[in-house]
C-alpha cells in the first residue's frame, strides 16, 4: 500500500498571491479585535458581575479560549476554504481507467490453494476484485467475464456495484481447460460492441483486468483499445504433480492380460517420490512407488492386470499439492463388443480378406452384400434403424446416408458437401496421419495408385492421407458418426468377373492395418485401447445406443442424474460433463446403466500450476502489476464539507453559545 | 408636584390601603414615646389599663388614690396604669441609581412598601418617619402622625428620586445623627454598595434600633436575560465589567446572586437585624399581608 500523501495542487501561486491569502486570517483576527464591539449594557451594579468574573480570572486562558471560540472557528472556515480553493489531493491509488473488465480464470488450475490464507486462487481473484468494486466511484462501469475453455459474461456492464458483488459471489469453479483468446474477443466485443463495424470512431477505451494464473497459450488478439492489466494468482514456483495420461490397453502379445499405462508428470523444482495406486471399482488392486524428474518431468507407471470384462478404474498419486484434482484419474473399462460390418461390393476379394483376418474377425462380424441390395426395402430398414456399425461402400453410394459409420471407397456420400475431383494419374502418397487411430500404424511407402481423385470434404473434416495430388483419405463426423472417404479406388472384380486392381496396396503389409484400424475405429470400440477414450470437462458427449430409445439417463460422479432426449435416431447430446469422474448412462427404463464414460482433466497446462509472472497478449507482453495505479485523489469535496459542518457549528455556536 | 389621590393611588391602592388599615407595626422591643400614643409603654401612666399599687407620697395626684382600698386599709395607696405611648417608625428607602431598575423599578417598589408601611404607622398614631437616604440634608423627611398625615406622606413619597449616590454607611451615620430616637427602622434597599454594607448596619444595630432590611431586587438581577458579549457599565459609578455571556458564566452568576444574599442574610441574624428578601416581582400586598406578617414586622 502507497502511503498516503497529501498534496496541494501544482498551482504556481505568486509571492502576491501567498501575501494575500496569509493577509486574510491576519485580517480577520484584527477585524474581530478591532470590530468586537461589546454591546454596552447598564445595570444596576456591577457588583455582582464583577465578583462572578474575578473567579473565572483563574482560570482565565480557557476562558479566553472560549471566548473565542467563534474567531477560532472562523479562522478554521476560512482555513479550510483556502485549502479547498488550492485543490488539494491525495497520493492514493485509483482504479485505472473508468470501464473496467474483471477477466476471472475459473480453469481448473485455479482451485490451487497456494497462498497463505489457503483459499483457492479463486477466490482471492474474487476477494481482490471485490476490493476493486468498493473502490469503484460515480462514473464507473464494470463487466465481469468468467473465462476457462469458454467465456461467460457473468455481468455487463453496470455502475451497480452491489450487483456487481452478487454476479462476482456467484463464479465457481470449473474443471475446464483455458482458453484466454475467447474471454478477450468476448471482452472485447462487449467493450465496444460497435468496434467490429464501421462506428471504430466509438471505440472506447476500457481497462481489462486479467485474473488468471496465466496458464493458458499465448494469443495473438489485437487488443485495440483494451489496456490489460494482469495480475497473477498464485506462486510462480507451486509444486503439482499430475496424472496426464490414464488408459488400458489389451495386450495383444498375452491374451487375457491388461495393460494400465499412466503418465505421471511433475511440475516442481524438486523430484518428488511418490505412490500411484490403482483402484478397480473403488478397491485397491496394485500400488507402485514412482519417482517423477522435476520441471515438467514425465515417468511413466505402467501395471498388468487379468483382463476384465468391464469396471472402472481411478489411478491416485498419493501426493499431497495444492491442486488435488489432478491427482486422480479416472478410465472405464469397455466390454469387448463384436461390430458388426456391412460390405457392399461387387466383388473385392483383397479387402475382404483383409476384413477378416483373426485380428479382425476377435473384433467385428462381416457381412458381405452386392450393391443392388441398396435398392431393397429391407437394407433401407437395417441402415435407417443402425442395425450397423460400419457400413463400407466399395465403389457404390447409398441414396440415403444410413445410421452408422461408413466408410466410401471411390464413392461419396450423397449428402453433404462430398466431392470427388476429376482422377489424376500416379497419386504419390506424401503424408499420412499417424495419430489418428485409422492411420496410425500405415506405413504408405512404395504403395503404388494408378489414378485417383482429390477430395473435397465438408468442414471440420480430417484429412487422413495426403497425395500431390490433393487430399485422399478424409474422415468427417456427421451428427454422432464418422464418415471416412477414400479418393481412390482399390479395384475388385469386374462385371465379367476379370480382376483389375488400381493399387498394390492389398500386397503391402499395411493394409491390413489400415483395414484393422477401420474396423476397430468405426466399429466404435478398439480392442488395443481397452477404455473408451476419456474427455475433457466440458466437453459436449455424443452419446449412442445400440437400439434407439427416448431418452438416457446420465449420473454423473457426484450422483446428479440428468435426463437426454434423443436427438437424432439413436444419438444423445449430453454436455454437462463439468465434474471429473465415471459417468454412466442408463437408457430409458433400464436400471442397469448400459455404458459408462470418464472425464479427466489431462492437461498439462492446467496441472502446471507456477503461475506466470507475465503472459502474451496481442503481440505485447504484459507483466503481473498492480492493480491500481498512483492517481491523484480531489480532497477539494471533503474540505468543503468539513467548512459546511464548521459553518454550521459556528452559527449553533452563535445562536446558542449561551449554553456553551 | 402633584398631591392628592392620584399620587396615593399610584404607590398604594385603596384595597391595600384598607387591608393596612388592620394592621399594626409590631416592635420587638418596648421603646419610650415621646408623646402618648396607642402603645403601651413601660411608663407608667394615664391610661384604662391597670397596672400596680404603690403608696402614695406627698405630691401625687389625688385623682389616683384608690379609695376604696383606703376605706378598707385606711392606708392610701395609688393606682398606677399603663401609659400608652406612641412608637417611633422610620422607614429608610435606599435612593441609589441602581435602585432606578427595573420594572416597576427597586424604587418605585421600595415607595409602594414604605408607604404601606407608614400608613400601618399613621393608622395605629405612630410617629412615622419617611426618608429617602441621601436627601437628609436637603429634604430630610417630615416627622408624621395620624391618617390625616397620610398625603404629606406620598407627597414626600413622590418628591423622592434616584440618583443619590451616596456609600449606604455615609447617608445612614448622617440619619443616625439627627435621629436619635429609638423605634423601629425598616431600610428597603439593594445593598448593591461596593464599599460594603456591614458597617452601615452595625451604625443601626450601635442606635439600639428595631432594624429590619428588605432586600429589593429585581427579576432581571436574580435571573439576568442577557446574551452575547456585552460591556457592563455600572449606572452608579461607571464601572465597566466586559463579559462574554456563556452557560457557565450565568451559572457562576447565580451562584454569586445566591451567596450574596446568604451573607446578607447571615450576617442580619446575627446582630438581630430582620432581614427580608424581595424581589420586585413580589406585589408588595403579598409582601405586607405575608412576608412581613411571618417575619412578625406587622400583624
Amino acid at each position: 500500500m502507497t502511503p498516503v500523501r497529501f498534496f496541494l495542487n501544482n498551482f504556481t501561486l505568486n509571492t502576491l498571491c501567498w501575501t494575500v491569502l496569509a493577509a486574510i486570517p491576519i485580517g480577520i483576527i484584527l477585524l474581530y479585535f478591532l470590530k468586537l464591539r461589546r454591546a454596552p449594557l447598564e445595570v444596576p451594579s456591577t457588583y455582582l458581575w464583577s465578583r462572578t468574573i474575578e473567579d473565572l480570572h483563574v482560570n482565565s486562558l480557557w476562558q479566553r479560549l472560549r471566548q473565542s471560540l467563534l474567531l477560532f472557528l472562523q479562522l478554521l472556515l476560512l482555513l479550510l476554504i483556502i485549502i479547498a480553493c488550492l485543490f488539494p489531493w491525495l497520493q492514493g491509488t485509483e482504479l485505472r481507467g473508468k470501464r473496467l473488465i474483471f477477466l476471472i480464470d475459473v480453469s481448473a488450475s485455479m482451485a490451487a490453494t497456494d497462498n497463505k490464507s489457503g483459499i483457492s486462487r479463486l477466490d482471492k481473484a474474487k476477494v481482490e476484485i471485490a476490493k476493486l468494486i468498493n473502490k469503484m466511484e460515480t462514473g464507473h462501469t464494470a463487466m465481469i467475464v468468467s473465462f476457462a475453455d469458454q467465456a461467460r459474461v457473468e455481468q455487463s456492464f453496470t455502475d451497480s456495484r452491489s450487483r456487481l458483488r452478487m454476479k462476482l459471489n456467484q463464479i465457481k469453479l470449473t474443471n475446464h481447460t483455458t482458453d484466454l483468446e475467447e474471454a478477450l474477443r468476448t471482452a472485447a466485443g462487449l467493450a465496444n460492441p460497435g468496434s467490429s463495424g464501421e462506428s471504430a470512431a466509438e471505440a472506447r477505451a476500457a481497462t481489462m483486468y486479467i485474473y488468471s494464473d496465466g496458464g493458458f497459450a499465448p494469443t495473438e488478439f489485437s487488443l485495440g483499445t483494451l489496456t490489460p492489466v494482469y495480475r497473477a494468482m498464485g506462486e510462480t514456483t507451486t509444486p503439482n504433480v499430475a496424472i496426464g495420461a490414464f488408459s488400458v490397453s489389451r495386450n495383444p502379445e498375452k491374451p487375457g492380460k491388461m495393460k494400465v499405462f499412466a503418465r505421471a508428470e511433475n511440475y516442481g523444482t524438486d523430484e518428488v517420490t511418490t505412490n500411484a495406486a490403482l483402484y478397480i471399482d473403488d478397491s485397491l488392486v496394485d500400488a507402485d512407488e514412482i519417482s517423477i524428474p522435476p520441471d515438467g518431468g514425465i515417468t511413466g507407471i505402467s501395471f498388468t492386470l487379468e483382463d476384465r470384462d468391464e469396471g472402472i478404474l481411478r489411478m491416485v498419486l498419493e501426493h499431497k499439492d495444492t491442486l488435488p484434482t489432478d491427482n486422480t484419474a479416472y478410465a472405464v473399462l469397455a466390454r469387448t463388443r463384436i461390430a458388426r460390418v456391412l460390405l457392399i461390393t461387387a466383388g473385392n476379394p483383397f479387402l475382404e480378406k483383409a476384413l477378416t483376418t483373426k485380428q479382425s474377425a476377435k473384433i467385428s462380424d462381416i457381412t458381405v452384400l452386392s450393391p443392388s441390395v441398396l435398392k431393397t426395402e429391407s437394407y433401407k430398414n437395417e441402415a435407417m434403424a443402425g442395425m450397423y456399425d460400419v457400413i463400407i461402400y466399395d465403389r457404390v453410394a447409398p441414396d440415403r446416408m444410413p445410421r452408422s459409420n461408413t466408410y466410401f471407397i471411390g464413392t461419396v456420400p450423397p449428402k453433404g458437401d462430398w466431392e470427388l475431383e476429376p482422377k489424376k494419374l500416379r497419386p504419390f502418397i506424401l503424408d499420412v496421419d499417424r495419430v489418428h487411430p485409422i492411420t496410425q500404424f500405415v506405413n504408405m511407402t512404395n504403395v503404388v495408385i494408378i489414378d485417383g481423385s482429390p477430395v473435397k470434404s465438408p468442414r471440420g473434416s480430417t484429412v487422413l492421407m495426403d497425395a500431390q495430388i490433393g487430399p485422399v483419405i478424409v474422415s468427417s463426423p456427421r451428427e454422432g458418426f464418422v464418415d471416412v472417404v477414400q479418393g481412390f479406388e482399390l479395384g475388385g472384380v469386374l462385371e465379367d468377373g476379370a480382376q483389375e486392381w488400381n493399387t498394390d496396396w492389398p500386397r503391402h503389409r499395411s493394409f491390413p492395418v489400415y483395414c484393422y484400424n477401420v474396423l476397430s475405429f468405426l466399429g466404435g470400440q478398439s480392442t488395443a485401447d481397452a477404455t473408451r477414450s476419456s474427455e475433457q470437462p466440458g466437453a459436449s458427449l455424443a452419446l449412442r445406443t445400440i437400439l434407439p430409445v427416448e431418452y438416457v439417463t446420465v449420473t454423473s460422479p457426484s450422483g446428479k442424474k440428468v435426463k437426454v432426449e434423443r436427438e437424432g435416431e439413436a444419438a444423445y447430446r449430453y454436455v454437462n460433463t463439468e465434474e471429473l469422474g465415471v459417468y454412466s448412462v442408463t437408457e430409458s427404463t433400464s436400471e442397469l446403466p448400459s455404458q459408462y464414460f470418464a472425464i479427466n482433466i489431462f492437461d498439462s497446462r492446467e496441472s502446471d500450476i507456477r503461475a506466470a509472472e507475465k503472459v502474451d497478449l496481442g503481440y505485447e507482453e504484459i507483466e503481473g502489476s498492480s492493480v491500481e495505479e498512483p492517481g491523484k485523489k480531489d480532497i477539494w469535496k471533503w474540505i468543503i464539507g468539513l467548512a459546511i459542518i464548521v459553518l454550521v457549528f459556528e452559527w449553533y455556536v452563535y445562536n446558542r453559545r449561551v449554553y456553551l | 408636584m402633584s398631591t392628592g389621590p392620584s399620587n396615593i393611588s399610584n404607590l398604594l391602592t385603596p384595597q391595600l390601603l384598607a387591608q393596612l388599615e388592620r394592621m399594626e407595626l409590631v416592635s420587638r422591643k418596648v421603646f419610650r414615646g415621646r408623646m402618648k400614643g396607642e402603645r403601651r409603654s413601660a411608663r407608667k401612666g394615664q391610661s384604662v389599663e391597670f397596672a400596680d399599687f404603690r403608696n402614695y407620697v406627698a405630691g401625687d395626684d389625688l385623682r389616683f388614690i384608690d379609695w376604696n382600698l383606703y376605706a378598707r386599709l385606711d392606708k392610701l395607696f395609688l393606682k398606677l396604669f399603663l401609659e400608652e405611648e406612641d412608637l417611633h417608625f422610620y422607614s429608610l428607602i435606599d435612593c441609589s441609581s441602581s435602585m432606578e431598575f427595573g420594572d416597576p423599578s427597586k424604587l418605585h417598589y421600595a415607595k409602594q412598601l414604605a408607604g404601606a408601611l407608614g400608613f400601618i404607622g399613621l393608622c395605629r398614631a405612630d410617629r412615622v418617619k419617611v426618608e429617602g437616604l441621601g436627601m437628609g440634608i436637603s429634604n430630610p423627611g417630615p416627622v408624621l402622625r395620624g391618617r390625616a398625615s397620610l398625603y404629606r406622606m406620598m407627597e414626600y413619597l413622590s418628591s423622592i428620586e434616584g440618583g443619590k449616590n451616596m456609600p449606604l454607611q455615609a447617608s445612614l451615620r448622617e440619619f443616625c445623627l439627627r435621629n436619635s430616637g429609638k423605634g423601629i427602622l425598616v431600610l428597603i434597599t439593594d445593598l448593591m454598595d461596593k464599599t460594603g454594607y456591614e458597617s452601615a448596619l452595625r451604625l443601626l444595630v450601635a442606635q439600639q434600633m428595631d432594624v429590619y432590611v428588605i432586600h429589593v431586587m429585581s427579576p432581571e438581577e436574580l435571573d439576568p436575560d442577557v446574551t452575547g458579549d456585552l460591556k457592563l457599565v455600572d449606572c452608579e459609578d461607571q464601572d465597566v465589567a466586559e463579559i462574554t455571556v456563556s452557560r457557565p458564566l450565568l451559572d457562576r452568576y447565580k451562584r454569586t446572586v445566591a451567596s450574596f444574599i446568604d451573607t446578607a442574610k447571615d450576617f442580619c441574624n446575627r446582630r438581630g437585624i430582620g432581614y427580608v428578601m424581595t424581589s420586585t416581582a413580589t406585589p408588595v400586598e403579598q409582601l405586607v399581608s405575608s412576608y412581613l406578617r411571618r417575619r412578625g414586622l406587622v400583624r
